[in-house]
């Protein structure tokens, strides 16, 4: 994700500002009362609202821990009882609240639908004294001729409307999820935005800022969530879905003169095509040649004319009102000649990865045998390292997020740590190796771990890594000693339980 | 009697003192006019760069100085101490690994009266030290004492991937110390040679085993290196381990974890052997041995050894003592995992494309602060590829380092730094691989694949043929190979 977050003084601030602003509003009512009566509030003001998340973080160096944020986020009035905002700081959560008027009385919210994969959430309230006075945002705008456009938030108990300029459309990866999709990009001097603010142009919301980094301000656009609000309501929405290929752009001509493309340049080369997560057969192939997607003529950039944002690239024709097991009609050329093939798009899924990308409302999984402690690899355990993770986290285990994942090993179980005990004296220093087998059954989940763990070699669990320029193999000791190295450990270092395992995947 | 005693006494120390017994007098100042090739453009050369060193004579009219202070030298000049006279001094034998050379010079008068430093023992820990040499920083020779810190294997910069004995000092070693010596009683028991960034007070210097190593290596006039077992040792201090392998409960063993695709070795050692002993030394259950009262690494143990030369091993296997010799051999197969010397970078020009074996020295031409992650395939390849899967490893992977603008390369989506993974279908396994692939094919059309994802790019062999010679005189390319 290239989302930048507020640093934690930002949010510390915050948390202090509305403090204030909540003792200020104690001492000051019925001055405000007189206030509220004497201006109408504008447009904005009942439209945009406030929500207040607290959730569980998870320190996955020490998976048996949590600890709990908060943080607030703007949402917006979209229809009979529903709020809409980004998915971001939703997940974990453990309770929502709202408010009105940047100010006053919070009130029980709840998440009603949520994609993490689209960055989208619907929220509601059962409150109908909430619900008196909102008036729900039209979200239809259009961009304005001078692409002018605002930023709403409530800040500090007012409402701040900042001026953002449409810079452009562009192609970007997702900020929850390895989806493109399109944004809508403006440049604006607003601080700390990127959680969900709706962008406003008149009296429309144009899309919902969704990251920030620098002057740029990056938005889901309006038409893009709207697709998926009525698919959903329609019943068709089954999450977002992606092109499983690799392309590269057909810019060299000799490259198509090669596949004996006749005519003017156009398409992009097929160059790798990975088994499907659905198990379905692939119906591309290495040099095809894709010419057209839908009906859309592409270019040799990879870009097709999209006709309400101009230029785009390709990928995003995979979110444009398709979503995961729809079908395209693809225009290829293949080995001298042209075809059509139907491309059924794959759903996004987090877990299809062999290092899944997130695992967002899950707890940590993890298993501790007599002080070695076993953790799946995922992104949310590299991330651990540090908002520069992928450059500090060791190279080998980030190098595996570009790796296939195999029906043997569909995922990966890492040795993360060991707490030092006498029961595995000698491997203290050990850590981040990557299991290959246990007892001489394959590891790629940790239930297999623990099946494993119930057959040792006679009287010894013979633990062997991947592999590598480190430890190949370990020995420990299997029976009695081993359950009291485990009872031992869990005693000394203050953790609850031994195991965690998540019973559905994600 | 205890008069005449006493007059040998007062001549010798009389005689010692004219003929320049000092060790300071032994010390030599080097200067070195030292030129790099530039890796990524591999027929050029970085502009001559001027550097300081120190060195010290050495028995047979020698100067011992370290490797790195004349390295690519075009011309090293030496200077005698408190002689402003320059003389012009030559590489006789140089060891990249351990860090170390032996320079002559022509003049024979440069020896005139000088007298070589004899070499001491490894100095005890906590025992003073004086290095002697030529820091930056003025032109006279420089004096630090210091103790004996530590003595341990310790990375060798020049080289990038080999450890070997070295002492860790808080004599100050600083740019220009390099190559002088380190003087205990007298007598040189180390060439400083390297400092630690972010390490204060430290120092460290090659101690005598590593250049009596050396010395004795290049007896034949011919400089092999250190020989490299091949074993990846470890700890065996869990019981249960050492209970599965019916070990002694005797704190003696560390088990071999891994071996290299060395066939001597594989022949004589296994995955699982524990090494017992190496040559007269007990190993311990760390993996370590007592060698001269410093707990030190069993690799030191092969280390000690000559190219070739078998070292009698004792290992438990299955449950039994066994006594065997291993022949140890230098390990050359992951040299383009280290900095490398003497031999100019190999590269191939076709129709502007620059290819070239892919090596540490072209990933420092991608700036120190490219993150690993910004070239994981390339990093992959380099360093983790021959260890964890040495059946699919490439003998000499080979990058697409630079494309020379072009019009008949001019369409070309990449620019560089791109594994090539194969050319005209055939996998690419080394360079000559790629001089075989592009010139021997009869197609229209040159393909060339490139990982992670077997993206390709195209040219049209007819325009090539009439490009090739345009390109290497636009960008004065002497010759479009050097393999």
């Amino acid at each position: 994700m290239s989302h930048t977050l507020p640093s934690k003084s930002e949010r510390r601030h915050a948390c202090c500002s509305f403090a204030i602003a909540y003792l200020t509003l104690f001492l000051l009512l019925p001055a405000y009362a007189q206030e509220v009566k004497r201006s109408a509030p504008s447009m904005w003001e009942q439209s945009v609202v406030t929500v207040e998340v607290a959730r569980k973080q998870y320190e996955y160096y020490q998976p048996w821990t949590k600890k709990t944020a908060r943080s607030q986020k703007p949402a917006l009035v979209v229809g009979e009882r529903e709020l809409l905002t980004t998915a971001e700081e939703l997940y974990d959560r453990t309770l929502v609240r709202l408010q009105k008027y940047g100010r006053g009385r919070w009130f029980a919210g709840e998440v009603s639908w949520i994609d993490y994969h689209a960055n989208l959430a619907l929220l509601t309230c059962s409150d109908s004294e909430f619900w008196h006075d909102l008036k729900p945002a039209k979200l239809n705008g259009t961009m304005p001729p001078d692409g002018t456009l605002q930023i709403v938030r409530w800040r500090a108990g007012n409402l701040e409307s900042r001026r953002a300029e449409f810079t452009q459309f562009a192609v970007r990866e997702g900020q929850l999820a390895a989806v493109n999709h399109v944004v809508l990009e403006a440049d604006s001097d607003i601080h700390g935005a990127g959680w969900g603010e709706p962008l406003v142009a008149n009296s429309h919301v144009v899309g919902l800022v969704n990251s920030h980094e620098g002057h740029t301000c990056s938005a889901l656009p309006a038409s893009f969530i709207q697709n998926i609000l009525e698919a959903r309501r329609k019943g068709q929405y089954h999450g977002l879905g992606y092109f499983h290929f690799y392309w590269q752009p057909a810019l060299n001509p000799a490259s198509l003169a090669r596949l004996k493309l006749p005519g003017e340049a156009r398409g992009v080369l097929v160059i790798q095509v990975p088994p499907r997560p659905d198990g379905l057969p692939q119906v591309l192939k290495p040099e095809d040649v894709i010419l057209s997607i839908d009906g859309f003529d592409l270019d040799i950039q990879g870009d097709y004319e999209d006709p309400e944002y101009g230029h785009l690239m390709l990928e995003n024709l995979s979110t444009r009102g398709k979503w995961a097991g729809d079908e395209f009609k693809l225009k290829i050329w293949r080995e001298g000649k042209p075809m059509d093939v139907t491309y059924r798009l794959p759903k996004y899924d987090y877990s299809t990865a062999l290092v899944p990308f997130a695992t967002y409302d899950q707890e940590p999984e993890y298993l501790i045998v007599g002080g070695l402690v076993f953790q799946p690899l995922t992104d949310s355990y590299l991330q651990s390292w540090g908002s520069d993770w992928k450059n500090r986290a060791p190279f080998r285990l980030t190098y595996y997020r570009g790796e296939q994942p195999t029906k043997e090993r569909p995922e990966l179980i890492l040795m993360s740590q060991v707490l030092p005990d006498s029961y595995n004296i000698g491997y203290q220093d050990q850590r981040y190796l990557v299991l290959d087998k246990v007892n001489g059954q394959r590891i790629s989940r940790l239930p297999e771990l623990r099946q494993a763990l119930e057959k040792p070699v006679g009287d010894y669990h013979i633990i062997e890594f991947v592999q590598s320029d480190s430890l190949k193999r370990l020995v420990l000791a299997a029976g009695k000693s081993e359950q009291e190295a485990t009872d031992r450990v869990l005693k000394r270092y203050g953790i609850a339980h031994p195991y965690h395992f998540n019973s559905a995947a994600q | 009697m205890f008069k005449k005693l006493l007059l040998v006494f007062i001549v010798a120390a009389w005689l010692n003192r004219c003929l320049g017994a000092d060790p300071e007098r032994s010390v030599i100042q080097i200067t070195t006019f030292a030129q790099q090739p530039v890796w990524d453009a591999p027929w050029r050369f970085n502009s001559v760069q001027r550097m300081g060193g120190s060195g010290f004579v050495i028995k047979g009219r020698r100067i011992m100085t370290n490797a790195h202070v004349v390295s690519w030298g075009r011309q090293i000049i030496v200077r005698r101490y408190q002689d402003p006279r320059p003389y012009v001094a030559e590489v006789e034998y140089i060891g990249h690994d351990c860090d170390l050379a032996v320079l002559t010079v022509q003049d024979s008068r440069f020896f005139d009266n000088l007298q070589p430093l004899e070499m001491g023992e490894l100095p005890k820990v906590r025992s003073a030290v004086v290095t002697y040499g030529y820091p930056a920083g003025g032109e006279e020779i420089s004096y630090t004492r210091g103790v004996v810190s530590r003595i341990e294997l310790e990375p060798y910069g020049h080289i990038g991937n080999r450890r070997l004995l070295s002492v860790q000092t808080d004599a100050a070693i600083n740019p220009g110390n390099s190559g002088g010596p380190v003087v205990q009683d007298d007598r040189a028991v180390g060439v400083a040679f390297q400092g630690l960034a972010g390490l204060e007070n430290a120092g460290f210097f090659i101690p005598t085993p590593v250049i009596e190593h050396f010395l004795k290596d290049i007896e034949n006039k011919r400089y092999d290196g250190f020989p490299n077992a091949g074993l990846r040792v470890t700890a065996l201090q869990n019981p249960a381990y050492r209970s599965l392998l019916k070990l002694p409960d005797d704190n003696l063993g560390a088990r071999i974890d891994g071996v290299l695709p060395i066939s001597s070795t594989e022949k004589v050692l296994k995955e699982d052997d524990v090494l017992l002993k190496v040559g007269s030394f007990p190993v311990a259950n760390d993996g370590t041995i007592l060698y001269q009262g410093n707990r030190l690494s069993a690799a030191l143990a092969f280390q000690m050894a000559q190219n070739g030369e078998k070292v009698p091993v004792q290992v438990w296997r299955a449950g039994k003592r066994l006594d065997l010799s291993l022949p140890v051999y230098v390990y050359n197969e992951d040299r383009a995992a280290g900095y490398q010397y003497d031999s100019l970078p190999r590269y191939f020009v076709y129709g502007g494309l620059v290819f070239t074996p892919l090596s540490l020295d072209y990933l420092r031409t991608l700036g120190r602060d490219t993150p690993a992650s910004a070239i994981g395939e390339l990093y992959y390849e380099l360093f983790y590829h021959r260890s964890e899967d040495p059946a699919t490893a490439r003998p000499e992977p080979v990058v697409l380092a630079s494309v020379l603008p072009d019009s008949v390369n001019a369409n070309f989506g990449v620019r560089g730094r791109a594994f090539v993974d194969r050319i005209n279908g055939v996998r690419i396994e080394r360079l000559e691989d790629v001089v075989k692939a592009l010139e021997t094919s009869t197609n229209a059309y040159d393909v060339i694949e490139f990982l992670p994802h077997d993206g390709f790019e195209t040219l049209e062999r007819a325009e090539v043929a009439k490009a090739n010679s345009r390109i290497l005189e636009t960008y004065s390319v002497a010759q479009d190979r050097r393999l």
